[in-house]
């Protein structure tokens, strides 16, 4: 075993590779708070690579109302059963996870500790849906942040790890992380379907395709990332709550650098269950209504942070913070810089081209009734 | 033996077929590769092109997705080998602009939805019509020359087996041959006294119904697009064809083009619940809303029973956007919905009593003056002045003898025959000098300076009421001489609203009705008036979609012109339901209204309109075809009575027949009385099942013919772009459907106008048309239609020419200072008129759902006002007993009783069937209406219950439906989480009357549906979503013969989401009096003129689809083959029966932070 530094829990971690600096490393940050579970992700991700024999139940991207929702169902509540069934003490200490990691805790004999879903775990990928963690009944009245009643939607994708745990787990090695940006993919032609990826990813982002015997899983639009487009379930999402782009490592933070910025200086996006010890690089901005307990055991120790920082931006006192936000959605390409201009903001491209800019207020325009060029009298109701 | 991965590659699709599982022994190895850190270094990545190939097209094209869903979003679809494999948002919405050059920005993009995506695996659907389709009995019908009874002329009910029947491929020639004869043929049966007397022997109609005919057989010809708004040729066109019918009626009846009648036009915002019918009583026009992109300006926004994380998706980031810049939102609703997730405050309020709390609001921001009384003065009805003696608001003419109303300078008031400006240059309300004089004259306030009365006229409002330096009472009360030399006492209504709220609706009493504590309406109220002027409402279809919608909007309305939420950018009050405004194309008579006796062949010059089809509710069809009675008395007035309905065209149209409400009373008892149904679609709906034609027609990706669209939630107006992609069915556009039945017409008939009618059609340059409806309306004139269709071609709309960007109502009036459509030009919350007053709804009041409700249905929640003057059953020749019990009298039976009283009664149900649930039906995101919801992806998605491998045969699809019910009420009812249930409302009347004779149709429409217990239903509500296709006969038989079970016609092709039934199965019509006045003056549809009574999509009935009150009975257990639990409950990860790491985890036990 090789010891690899996490910079997510603070410390050296055991991973069976040694540690390898890609040049870019593909990253998405997801506003939780801004979610509002269309599934056009879902289905943008779904008609564009799954829609074949044996994919069928596959959802590389898919969105789950919590706490009730799954997919596969109760991939979660394992994870927990399964550190607990190894005696693994889940605890943080100022900021460093001194439990043991997925890998760490593996087995004798195994590489990674994990468990293989039953087939019937995947059917039934919308359980939970809207549903909330406690009863409502008339008369309810919720008012109060953290929500005594709540819920909210979790999309997810595969998180292209740092130290991926099927990638870790591949007895064929087929699966690489690629130089350029850093995104994990099984190499189709070599994977011989053992299914060790399945088993090992703890997020359970690698599935089986029982037509043509291969694991299969996202693959980060590497065609579009590739022209410097940004992934069909981020240019697809109506809920402007995703941007994808290129995170750097802490020490070598970029100010301007959209990711960056959330990640590590602002610190208000934070990585799904890191406690997997994976380094997984998709970023989430946790959502404000959910009880604090809840949001740590997912997110990590820097919950509460990253909801106070949130909430002090609705009051107005994290303008740039707010601009950037604005950003989400507003163009297709790769931002990798952005800068803050009075009531706009600006995306630039990895050569500094701007590539799109946007007002933070929508601002209204008038028009005269009476249009005599045109001859005709404009009316509101008509 | 599988496919190699070898094969896998090449092959370069992942639509793979007909593989079995392959054997890893068998499989020959690949060359031995040594990959020494995986991380580092990976040799060979040729293969990665594999999905670089799936990704690039060869070609790409732009298409408009736009279901009745308010959004429209231009698409782009990519292209390989001739097939569409993949559908992207164009990201050019920023770049729309308009005549004057406004900027929009990209806060726009992405604009798609789960949906519109999906349509890549609907084009090419299994349930694509393929062509003309004729029911084999319909055929045979034909084919024998429509044998007729004599007495009747009735057909032959061997010939009407629908939902039964073969289905024949026959040509367009042929198709178009049977449409004209049958029109003919119909027609011809029912016109002129002969046809009077067929009708009379029939023994079903009314006298007035067939009074209103004129002898015109055309009459009984009924046509229904779309929304029109959506594809202003396609689905106006069928309008068009109805004002056609008028040729039809001069061939049979011989009569000059004056005296000729056209077929008769059904609604489409009404039909569909969607039109707030309170809107028009309150504003005198349709609705009042503003663009959704406007939330980010104001502080506190209100979603009050609507969820636009389900229905407004595209637009729902304005809100969320708008938090992030600290505006609060208050989600008011029944349950806790999507959009409640990010709310800053949830009230979950008792089913149905909205208006209660609304009013509640209203006496608490009255009382404690916090009220803007600028605003209220000047631009609403509490000052004037209302006579306690017989319920009249007081006018100029009862204190002054001989008055003569003065000279309004903001409407122009003409006389009969006068002519008026074109609706694209009236800058000026018209009102009819009849209308002027008779229900208008002026007004009264008591001016407190002069301690008198005061004269004003409706133009007196905003900043020009205030110049009159008139300071009108709001509280006391008067006395005051009439002209007959009475003295009679007058109030301000703002008193006599006080009076009602003081007495009926303080939040104590309102916590009563409501179930939301008192406090909690105080500090709503409080928060409301802090954000007086800021604060915008959001009403839709969960406060719209109750028989009592009208009420509620009023006290909404209230609610919002007490603290100067009317009309301006940051404040404002919207209801959102369906693209409802063709109005904002007020051009469209140029097309639906062409005057076909007098037709314009020159391309360059306007048609020349006149208005021969006549609008009608479908209500009163979908409500056994006759207008309504309670005991002997007439309900329904004059203007609104609907004619028989011997023949329908439906264009692109499921909720018309099959998700109509009370669908199985339709389908088992309305459809036999009706002789032929058309419709068009692309898609094979219910209603196709029930249909006798349908009609094949392209889907939106084979569009031929640029047509126009617009929306009521954004700004952007859309031409449908024309698309190069091949016709792969034998289909048609529906514009063509129109013009062959014409061209046929003139075959028979030997008279060319009908060809000519749809010339621009033949010549293959329908944008003709388009251009005289731009040329022709306020909010497009200047555009070309060629350059706008050019940007939509390449992804980008352009701009709707209101008078602002975003656009939004009420500026004219509140900024502009412009009146209401009203009769006084103010907002009105009193309604004087006799209907109103014998329903006692004169008052804003609040009356329980007329169904779903668990005490006494229908009553008027109130203490006695005495203003408060109803009829009572007894006046109408019927028990109270009767009008309580029989649903059809119910909805006239005006009881008053107090909230105390109320909380001691019981609906009739509770103790006569054990009913013990509202059940309401909501809509989802994962379907506009019915449309696209079916297509497997999305289907796998929605609810809990999606399974593309179908483990439980039982399943009639992939998914299927399901009614959500707290958990408690699981356990109440011995019931399990996931099994199946039968759900059953009032057994007089549904699924349909007479279900107890007919077992085999009973089978078809009881809903039979699986349970879901979740905690975010409150006890004794459930919920069925409205958007899953219901059963058919054809479907039902489906899961009997079908090897696999599934719920699919065996003949047609048709797919049902329920095994039995449909959430249509609970619901019923209804037909709320105050919604059919002969004397309720508002705008018309169309234009700045104003009329009285009916006015389509306007003033006219809108139904009830959320009023129900049934029973939940265990069918079935869920688990697989109805053995032992449903998985997901048996292995503990379900709320019912969490095992102990769910629940640790729910309590989030597994992580400490020290």
């Amino acid at each position: 075993m090789a010891k690899v530094f996490n910079w997510q829990l603070n410390r050296e971690v055991e991973y069976p590779y040694e540690s390898h600096k890609v040049k870019k490393q593909f990253a998405v940050v997801m506003n939780l708070n801004k979610c509002i579970d269309c599934q056009t992700c879902t289905v943008a991700c779904k008609t564009t690579w799954t829609p074949g024999r044996g994919q069928e139940y596959m959802l590389w991207n898919n969105v789950e109302t919590k706490p009730h929702g799954f997919y596969p169902i109760g991939w979660d509540v394992h994870l927990m059963e399964k550190l607990e069934e190894q005696n693994v003490q889940q605890i943080w200490e100022n900021g460093q996870y001194k439990g043991k990691t997925i890998i760490e805790a593996a087995p004798e004999g195994e590489r990674v500790l994990g468990w293989m879903p039953d087939d019937l775990d995947w059917i039934n990928p919308n359980i939970g849906e809207d549903e909330t963690s406690e009863p409502v009944d008339i008369g309810t009245i919720i008012e109060h942040f953290p929500n005594p009643i709540w819920m909210f939607y979790l999309p997810r994708i595969c998180n292209h790890c740092s130290y991926p745990a099927c990638l870790a787990a591949c007895p064929r090695k087929a699966i690489y992380k690629r130089e350029e940006d850093g995104i994990v993919l099984i190499d189709a032609e070599r994977c011989e379907g053992y299914q060790e990826c399945v088993k090992a990813c703890p997020y359970k982002k690698s599935m089986f395709n029982q037509v043509v015997g291969i694991s299969q899983k996202c693959i980060g639009c590497f065609p579009k990332v590739e022209q410097g487009l940004q992934p069909q379930c981020v240019t697809t999402c109506i809920g402007r709550i995703r941007l994808m782009g290129f995170i750097n490592p802490p020490n070598e933070v970029v100010q301007d650098n959209p990711i960056d910025y959330l990640v590590h200086i602002k610190k208000v996006a934070l990585p799904l269950y890191p406690q997997t010890g994976l380094q997984p690089n998709v970023y989430y901005i946790p959502p404000i209504t959910v009880p604090l307990n809840y949001l740590r055991q997912m997110f990590g120790p820097g919950a509460d942070h990253a909801v106070e920082v949130y909430k002090r931006m609705r009051e107005g006192n994290e303008p740039e913070l707010q601009a950037l936000l604005h950003l989400f959605g507003s163009t297709q390409f790769i931002p990798h810089k952005f800068k803050v201009d009075g009531n706009y903001v600006i995306g630039y491209d990895e050569k500094g081209n701007e590539l799109v800019r946007v007002p933070i207020v929508e601002p209204v325009q008038f028009r005269p009734m009476h249009d005599e060029r045109y001859d005709v009298v404009r009316q509101d109701i008509t | 033996m599988g496919l190699s991965r070898r094969e896998f590659i090449k092959t370069g699709s992942l639509l793979l077929a007909g593989l079995s599982s392959p054997s890893f022994a068998q499989r020959i190895f690949e060359p031995a590769i040594s990959v020494e850190n995986p991380l580092l270094y990976y040799p060979n990545r040729t293969w990665e092109n594999f999905y670089r190939d799936i990704y690039n097209a060869e070609s790409s094209f732009v298409f408009l997705c736009n279901p009745n869903d308010t959004h429209g979003c231009l698409l782009n679809a990519y292209v390989k080998n001739g097939v569409i494999t993949r559908i992207e948002p164009t990201y050019k919405y920023g770049l729309a602009t308009d005549l004057y050059g406004t900027k929009v920005s990209h806060r726009w993009e992405p604009r798609c939805c789960n949906k519109g995506l999906a349509l890549v695996r609907r084009f090419y659907g299994d349930r694509r019509v393929k062509g003309p389709f004729v029911r084999k009995g319909y055929y045979e019908w034909y084919k024998a020359g429509f044998p007729r009874d004599e007495k009747t002329g009735e057909p032959p009910e061997r010939y009407f087996q629908r939902g039964k029947d073969k289905w024949l491929r026959v040509s367009w020639d042929e198709v178009s041959d049977i449409i004209a004869k049958s029109i003919l043929n119909i027609a011809q049966t029912y016109s002129g006294e002969e046809g009077k007397r067929r009708l009379e022997n029939q023994g079903h109609y009314t006298k007035e119904q067939l009074e209103v005919m004129e002898g015109a057989g055309t009459r009984t010809l009924k046509f229904r697009g779309s929304m029109p708004f959506l594809a202003v040729l396609r689905y106006v066109g069928i309008y068009r064809m109805a004002n056609m019918m008028a040729l039809v009626d001069q061939y049979i009846r011989n009569v000059p083009p004056e005296k000729a009648k056209g077929g008769t036009g059904w609604d489409n915002y009404s039909e569909h619940t969607d039109l707030p019918p309170g809107h028009p009583m309150v504003t005198g026009q349709q609705t009042v809303d503003f663009d959704l992109a406007l939330w980010e300006h104001s502080k506190l926004v209100i979603l009050w029973g609507m969820n636009p994380y389900g229905t407004k998706m595209p637009d729902s980031h304005w809100l969320t956007e708008a938090q992030m810049k600290g505006t609060k939102v208050v989600v008011i609703s029944n349950d806790f919905m999507a959009s409640a997730r990010t709310a800053d405050k949830v009230i979950i309020v008792r089913t149905g009593t909205d208006g209660a709390l609304a009013l509640g609001l209203s006496y608490v921001i009255m009382k404690n003056k916090w009220y803007k009384e600028k605003y209220v003065k000047s631009f609403t009805d509490m000052p004037l002045l209302v006579r306690m003696d017989n319920g009249k608001i007081l006018r100029a003419r009862d204190i002054i003898k001989g008055y003569i109303p003065k000279t309004l300078s903001k409407t122009l008031v003409y006389k009969p025959g006068q002519s008026l400006p074109p609706n694209f240059k009236q800058d000026k309300q018209l009102i009819p000098e009849n209308i002027r004089i008779q229900d208008i004259d002026d007004y009264v306030v008591w001016d407190l300076k002069t301690n008198s009365p005061k004269i004003i006229t409706r133009d007196d409002v905003g900043e020009d009421f205030l110049k009159l330096n008139i300071d009108p009472a709001l509280e006391g009360s008067m006395k005051i001489k009439t002209t007959d030399e009475k003295e009679i006492e007058v109030k301000p209504l703002f008193q006599v609203y006080l009076e009602l709220l003081e007495e009926s609706y303080t939040p104590e009493t309102v916590e009563k009705i409501t179930g939301v504590p008192a406090k909690a309406i105080v500090d709503l109220a409080k928060e409301i008036s802090e954000n007086a002027g800021n604060t915008k409402i959001a009403g839709g279809m969960g406060v719209n979609q109750y028989l009592h919608g009208d009420l509620t909007q009023r006290a909404m309305f209230l609610l919002a012109a007490l603290t100067d939420n009317v009309g301006k950018v940051s404040g404002n009050i919207g209801s959102y339901a369906g693209n409802y405004r063709l109005a904002l194309f007020n051009g469209i008579p140029q097309w639906n209204f062409e005057d076909p006796f007098n037709i314009e062949l020159d391309p360059t010059k306007p048609a020349k309109v006149k208005p021969y089809w006549r609008g009608e509710s479908q209500h009163y069809w979908a409500d056994e075809d006759t207008p309504l009675y309670v005991g002997n008395t007439l309900i329904t007035g004059k203007t609104h009575i609907p004619v028989p309905t011997k023949f329908i065209w439906f264009v692109n149209n499921n909720s018309g027949l099959g998700n109509q409400k009370w669908a199985y009373n339709v389908i088992m008892n309305q459809l036999p009385k009706t002789e032929c149904i058309i419709n068009n679609d692309w898609w094979w709906t219910l209603t196709c099942e029930y249909s006798d034609i349908v009609l094949g027609v392209d889907a939106w990706h084979e569009n031929r013919f640029w047509d126009m669209t617009g929306s009521v939630t954004n700004p952007f107006i859309h031409v449908w772009p024309r698309t190069q992609h091949r016709r792969y069915f034998d289909t048609k556009n529906d514009l063509e459907t129109y013009a062959l039945v014409a061209q046929k017409l003139s075959l028979l008939t030997g008279d060319k106008r009908f060809y000519d009618y749809w010339k621009f059609v033949f010549d293959g340059k329908p944008e003709v048309y388009l251009q005289r409806i731009i040329d022709a309306s306020s909010t497009l004139r200047g555009y070309k239609i060629e350059e706008i269709a050019k940007k939509c071609e390449q992804g980008i709309p352009s701009l709707i020419m209101t008078r602002s960007y975003p656009k939004f109502v009420g500026y004219e009036h509140t900024i502009e200072n412009l009146p209401w459509y009203t009769k006084s030009g103010r907002l009105e919350f009193y309604r004087e008129e006799d209907e109103f007053i014998n329903a006692g709804e004169n008052l804003p009041v609040y009356r329980e759902p007329v169904d779903a409700t668990r005490y006494q249905p229908n009553v008027i929640v109130a203490k006695p006002h005495p203003l408060m003057r109803p009829k009572k059953p007894i006046d109408y020749g019927i028990s109270d007993e009767e009008a309580l019990k029989i649903t059809k009298y119910r909805q006239a039976r005006n009881v008053i009783i107090t909230a105390d009283e109320l909380l001691k009664t019981k609906h009739p149900l509770i103790d006569s069937f054990g009913a013990t649930h509202i059940i309401h039906t909501p809509k989802f995101r994962h379907t506009a209406h019915s449309a696209t919801g079916d297509v497997d992806v999305v289907a796998l998605l929605f609810g809990p219950y999606g399974d593309f491998y179908r483990h439980d045969k039982r399943m009639p699809y992939i998914t299927e439906a399901y009614i959500e019910i707290n958990m408690e009420d699981l356990k109440k009812l011995g019931i399990n989480d996931g099994d199946y249930v039968y759900v059953d409302a009032d057994p007089q009347d549904r699924p349909f009357i007479g279900w107890q004779k007919r077992p085999e149709d009973y089978e078809v429409a009881r809903a039979l549906v699986r349970v879901r217990g979740s905690y975010s239903t409150p006890k004794g509500v459930g919920k069925i979503w409205f958007n899953m296709y219901g059963s058919s006969h054809g479907s039902v038989k489906g899961t009997k013969i079908n090897r696999n079970g599934l719920a699919k016609n065996p003949e047609t092709g048709y797919q049902s989401f329920y095994r039995r039934g449909s959430q249509q199965s609970v619901t019923r019509g209804w037909l709320k009096p105050t919604l059919m006045t002969d004397s309720l003056v508002r705008k018309n549809l169309i234009g700045r003129d104003t009329g009285k009574g009916f006015m389509l999509d306007v003033h006219c009935p809108v139904g009830a689809p959320r009023e129900a009150f049934g029973k939940i009975t265990k069918a079935e257990n869920g688990g697989l083959g109805n053995k032992g639990l449903w998985r997901p409950l048996e292995i503990g990860l379900r709320p019912q029966n969490p095992r102990e790491s769910f629940k640790k985890y729910l309590k989030a036990m597994y992580v400490k932070i020290v």
